[in-house]
């Protein structure tokens, strides 16, 4: 079947939402996965953007925005940031969330801030400093992470993005690992799993660091180790994810019209 | 409220905004709301040094940080979302030009609540355990930082939490859908930041896509999300958050989006770009160097049908020259 690792991902992340959970999802592919999963299998998905559009489903394309006219063309209720992103995600009531990142590490932090010269993280030097190259910020990601019981983080699987540790940390997983998130008293839960382009890691419950659990019919587990930047564990029963059904596929690119997925290899 | 604060989108930033204010915007969205014409305005008449407080980058903030008008910027999320990168604010960003405080796009809306409450702080668990709260670009040095969002210690549970500074701009900007020449308003789309935005700020001018009688804003009270108290000014800005989008009116201009968004890249880039969309005078030369053509392809919306309700109560063009030449 002729697919691309950017729909496999999107399918896999799709998969992971019940029919019936409240959820909200990020811009951009996040958001195609979210609706492909309404679509194909959970159709009582109840799904909102950070700005409070409720109810509506993308017309004409992928939205540029969490607040573009696609977007706000069928919605029932039209609310606030202090509304979805904190009286709902926030506050701990969303059951399940997708987020992107440019770079995470082994116990599911994220940074989306910025790309610093080798060696000067603020962590490791003890400051901040300019990063070299400015990226977007937390968004409405840093929401997600503290507040929802649960989330999905949504990466291109690449050595430079998967680090042992983040340079800065824009939405946190579980930190140091282990406990470690309970001395901030967050209502959410954490990143359940990380679907990459290659396959999907799922944390240890105890170490809370992420494991390999599944690779697609097209990469393996040598491949996903090769482009992790650390040492990967790998879990007895890790399998191979089965590829989309035609009906997923199908069902995939029905939402993503503009074909947002099918760009990339 | 029988007094009209309808005035020109010039005469609102000389009477209003001064170097070094601390200025909110809103919606201060990337792709939707936001006043990015009042921007475009700021720029023309010089107005530098400007501490923003902004839920989100958008291309007002993006032009302004271009030309070097931003010293210091709070926000949330510092790009353009599915338009990429916003390279005006990341080049000033980049070069040390503008300081980026970093908070997250529910931390904005929080601390303006605050600021509207007078609050002196207000707790959060968002933003802690993390870089937003340890990485302070206010205070560099202080490396994991203890006074941005300092820990502090629930009375009734002794459980630690953040605490939030709250936000109370000098001068605030505010796009809505449309307003009435007393200063109500009706925003179409999501507020995101705006209620927040309208009741935490020292003045409060509106950037209305459309004057309306004050008769819509009495068949539809609960819509009126800012009323005439809070405002001080209203300004016709129609297309106002163009290339962006507008709820009801008009869709991104796509094309423009990414070519503003690549000059901006540049000095020289924006220099140019600003030879091109940055020397128009009033508000109708403002729509006539959009272009009909342009202005045919973004009113095409699908979220069009949203205005139904409202058109009766529209002012066209030359009710509002003569309601600006009546005062």
């Amino acid at each position: 079947m002729d697919y691309t690792r950017q729909e496999m991902m999107a399918i896999a992340t799709g998969r992971e939402f019940k029919d019936g959970e409240l959820a909200i999802f990020g811009v951009g592919l996040s958001m195609l996965a979210g609706f492909f999963a309404q679509k194909n299998h959970a159709p009582n998905l109840m799904a909102f953007t950070e700005g409070g559009v409720y109810g509506s489903t993308p017309v004409g394309g992928l939205p540029w925005g969490i607040e573009d006219n696609r977007i706000s063309a069928n919605a029932v209720s039209f609310t606030n940031g202090i509304d979805a992103l904190g009286f709902l995600v926030a506050s701990g009531r969303v059951d399940n969330a997708v987020i992107g990142a440019a770079e995470v590490d082994k116990y599911g932090n994220v940074n989306t801030t910025g790309i610093w010269a080798e060696g000067t993280d603020p962590w490791k030097v003890g400051k901040y400093t300019l990063p070299r190259v400015r990226l977007n910020g937390s968004g409405g990601a840093n929401e997600i992470a503290t507040g929802a019981k649960k989330y999905l983080l949504m990466v291109t699987h690449e050595r430079k993005r998967f680090n042992e540790k983040v340079s800065y940390i824009s939405s946190p997983g579980y930190l140091d690992g282990g406990n470690a998130r309970d001395k901030y008293g967050f209502p959410g839960g954490g990143p359940s799993a990380m679907i990459t382009t290659l396959g999907i890691l799922r944390p240890d419950p105890v170490t809370k660091e992420f494991i390999l659990t599944g690779y697609y019919p097209f990469s393996s587990i040598e491949e996903v180790k090769e482009n992790t930047g650390w040492d990967l564990k790998v879990a007895p029963d890790a399998q191979v994810i089965p590829e989309p059904t035609e009906k997923e596929l199908e069902n995939l690119r029905a939402v993503d019209v503009t074909g947002s997925l099918r760009k990339k290899k | 409220m029988n007094k009209s604060k309808l005035i020109t989108m010039k005469e609102a930033v000389e009477k209003y905004t001064y170097d070094g204010m601390y200025f909110g915007h809103g919606g201060s969205l990337p792709v939707g709301s936001d006043c990015v014409s009042f921007f475009r305005e700021m720029v023309k008449a010089g107005i530098k040094d400007i501490d923003c407080a902004s839920g989100c980058n958008t291309q007002g903030t993006n032009l302004l940080a271009a030309v070097g008008g931003i010293k210091r910027i709070e926000l949330g999320f510092s790009g353009l979302e599915v338009y990429g990168f916003a390279n005006g604010l990341k080049r000033a960003v980049e070069t040390g030009k503008t300081i980026l405080e970093d908070y997250s796009n529910g931390a904005m809306p929080i601390r303006m609540m605050a600021g509207a409450l007078n609050w002196p702080f207000v707790p959060t668990f968002m933003n802690t355990g993390c870089d937003q709260q340890w990485a302070s670009a206010d205070d560099p040095e202080n490396y994991p930082n203890t006074k941005k969002i300092p820990e502090i210690t629930d009375p009734f549970t002794g459980k630690t939490c953040g605490a939030f500074t709250p936000i109370k701009p000098d001068v605030a900007a505010i796009h809505v859908t449309m307003a009435d020449i007393y200063g109500n308003a009706i925003m179409l789309g999501t507020e995101w930041n705006r209620f927040e935005l309208s009741r935490c700020s020292k003045k409060v001018i509106l950037v209305a896509d459309k004057i309306v009688d004050t008769g819509v804003m009495r068949q539809y009270p609960n819509l009126v999300r800012i009323p005439y108290i809070v405002t001080d000014a209203v300004v016709y800005a129609p297309y106002g958050v163009w290339p962006a989008c507008s709820t009801g009116l008009y869709d991104s201009d796509e094309e423009h989006m990414f070519y503003m968004n690549k000059m901006l890249k540049t000095e020289e880039g924006t220099n140019e770009y600003l030879e091109k969309f940055g020397q128009y005078g009033d508000v109708w030369d403002y729509v006539n160097m959009i272009g009909q053509e342009r202005i045919d392809k973004i009113t095409n919306t699908d979220t069009a049908f949203l205005m139904d309700p409202y058109r009766q109560w529209i002012k066209t063009d030359a009710e509002i020259k003569e309601l600006l030449e009546r005062r």
